[in-house]
């Protein structure tokens, strides 16, 4: 045998194992789509066994119970408002910090950065009380707007160092051309701002859509301003012995993410990537 | 007015909005956490009531207290999480550059519980500890699938621990193999001309010009075993007892289910300088490394 037979037959035998152990790491999602799919009585037989038909009822039954698509909408309202306000304000706030460097900015960079260091369960008692008190606790409007302090201390960091990358060169000449700060910003930088907004977005679309203790504090009191997570939460305490309905809620709540990461697998993990090694 | 003049109050109006968010949402509570903590308040009354360090002097010595406890299975668990998640991800990192096909799907497959709501994971696991090892057990007469993996408050550490790093793995291979691929390739053909191989390349090649990544991993791996919270609501709800209750848990049953604000707030306080401290010293040991190399 040659040197480079040896080396492929390497690669084989490597390859075989990786994707053994694969299958057995993803084998519990596999095991959550099959189960949702089961006749009751097929859940209590044998949660292992392939279900003899696919029962689709199921879900149909907690799409129905939980109001599946309005839920979703709020999902989608409270990520979009949160992250738009996130992108707005971290950016063009990183903007006057990094190009016009004083007393005055370095403060504000400070001030803006250090939430870092706070977990989010040192404040969450008194949040609740400061957010009833400013009319932003039962709404998801609200928890979209409340999105926004917490995700602008890592965004405007993230910024900040990008920001630092592009020639000042560029804004001066705007600047002679007699635009004004905010001009200058969202039509000349924010579009060279383009991966670094990626990578903000994809950390906090993951981030926002599957967040679960800040809207169990803030919109878990009514059915109407329920998350897809909190729903399934709820679903799996009301159903413990239906595992079928259980299931099937969870994977409605995952779906939409695997989804868009089957789709966007490149972007998703470029942006976790760059926002490690930034932030 | 001059441009001196105009840039100033730009400074000021266009930083304020960000400033004012923050504030309301992190600052403020925090402030309001400090206040509480020197008091007894059950978030009903309107007033609450000052008791100075008391609530401090009861998280202590208090037998009835939970938090050191708390506070100790959190440091269990973050010494855990760090280990084997980066040992896990640093060794699927290694073997996912190898080139071989399906290399890139399974970089997918592994990311996959990272991208999922981690309420989720715990709830599959807790189904799958549950009916899928009795089931299993049955069909193997394997022994270690019916030991009470939940139930028992050591295995349910193991249990709790595991479904964290299961989920999270895939994070950290993507930082590792990035860090992996920036290493140039011509040191690690310098190192094979030099006739080092296999274990040894790695250890005295790869190893070290990886250490950037290392340093990322292992700092973002204790900041994210600290605050560990939806996946043991899920899994245990801190049981057996309290044997899985991690701090944040901890702190969240004292102020919403006790309805001891005052306490609670005292237990958030405590939690604060605990992640702030044990943060700066990893921080502090990784830098003098640097420095070291």
């Amino acid at each position: 045998m040659t040197r480079a037979d040896k080396r492929r037959l390497y690669l084989v035998i490597l390859e075989v194992i990786i994707v053994i152990i694969g299958l057995v790491y993803i084998y519990p999602v596999f095991l959550m789509f099959m189960n949702s799919v089961k006749p009751f009585r097929e859940v209590v037989m044998d949660v292992i066994a392939l279900p003899s038909k696919i029962e689709w009822k199921n879900y149909s039954y907690v799409m129905d119970k939980m109001n599946y698509w309005s839920l979703f909408l709020n999902n989608v309202i409270i990520t979009v408002v949160g992250i738009a306000g996130i992108v707005f304000f971290s950016s063009f706030t990183a903007y006057i910090i990094e190009r016009r460097p004083n007393r005055y900015t370095n403060f504000i960079h400070t001030l803006i950065i250090t939430p870092m260091l706070i977990p989010f369960q040192t404040i969450m008692i008194t949040l609740l009380k400061v957010m009833n008190v400013l009319h932003l606790s039962g709404s998801i409007w609200g928890l979209g707007i409340q999105y926004w302090g917490f995700g602008i201390p890592m965004a405007t960091f993230i910024y900040c160092n990008f920001l630092h990358t592009i020639p000042k060169e560029i804004d001066e000449s705007a600047k002679i051309d007699g635009a004004s700060t905010i001009r200058t910003f969202f039509s000349v930088i924010f579009p060279l701002l383009k991966n670094v907004t990626i990578t903000v977005i994809v950390l906090d679309v993951m981030w926002i859509w599957n967040d679960f203790l800040l809207p169990l504090l803030m919109v878990n009191s009514s059915a109407k301003t329920k998350t897809l997570v909190l729903s399934a939460y709820t679903f799996v305490g009301q159903f413990n012995t239906q595992w079928q309905y259980a299931m099937a809620s969870m994977v409605l709540a995952i779906v939409p993410s695997i989804i868009v990461f089957i789709l966007l697998q490149k972007y998703i993990i470029e942006g976790v990537v760059a926002g490690a090694v930034k932030g | 007015m001059g441009a001196k003049r105009k840039e100033q109050i730009e400074n000021v109006l266009f930083t304020l909005p960000a400033v004012i968010l923050v504030s309301a949402t992190i600052y403020i509570p925090f402030i309001l956490s400090g206040y509480y903590s020197l008091t007894k308040w059950n978030g009903i009354s309107k007033q609450p009531e000052f008791i100075g360090f008391q609530n401090f002097v009861t998280i202590f010595t208090d037998a009835s207290s939970n938090f050191l406890n708390s506070i100790l299975f959190t440091t269990k668990y973050t010494v855990v999480f760090i280990i084997f998640a980066n040992i896990f991800a640093l060794a699927l990192a290694v073997a996912l550059t190898q080139k071989f096909k399906l290399a890139n799907v399974m970089r997918g497959v592994f990311f996959i519980p990272y991208i999922m709501s981690m309420t989720i994971v715990g709830f599959i696991w807790k189904f799958i500890f549950s009916q899928g090892f009795a089931k299993l057990f049955e069909m193997t007469g394997w022994s270690w699938l019916n030991l009470s993996w939940l139930g028992n408050p050591n295995l349910a550490f193991y249990s709790v621990a595991f479904v964290g790093i299961w989920q999270s793995v895939g994070f950290y291979i993507v930082l590792y193999i990035a860090g992996l691929q920036a290493i140039p390739s011509d040191v690690l053909e310098a190192a094979t001309v030099d006739g080092a191989t296999g274990l040894r390349k790695f250890f005295s090649v790869t190893f070290p010009m990886l250490w950037p990544s290392v340093t990322t991993c292992v700092f973002m791996s204790l900041t994210n075993s600290l605050k560990v919270f939806d996946i043991i609501l899920a899994l245990t709800q801190g049981g057996p007892g309290k044997a899985t209750a991690s701090v944040t848990l901890e702190i969240y049953r004292e102020a919403f289910q006790n309805n001891n604000y005052g306490l609670g707030s005292a237990e958030s306080i405590v939690y604060f300088l605990f992640v702030l401290i044990l943060t700066q010293v990893v921080l502090k040991a990784f830098n003098k490394r640097d420095v070291g190399l």
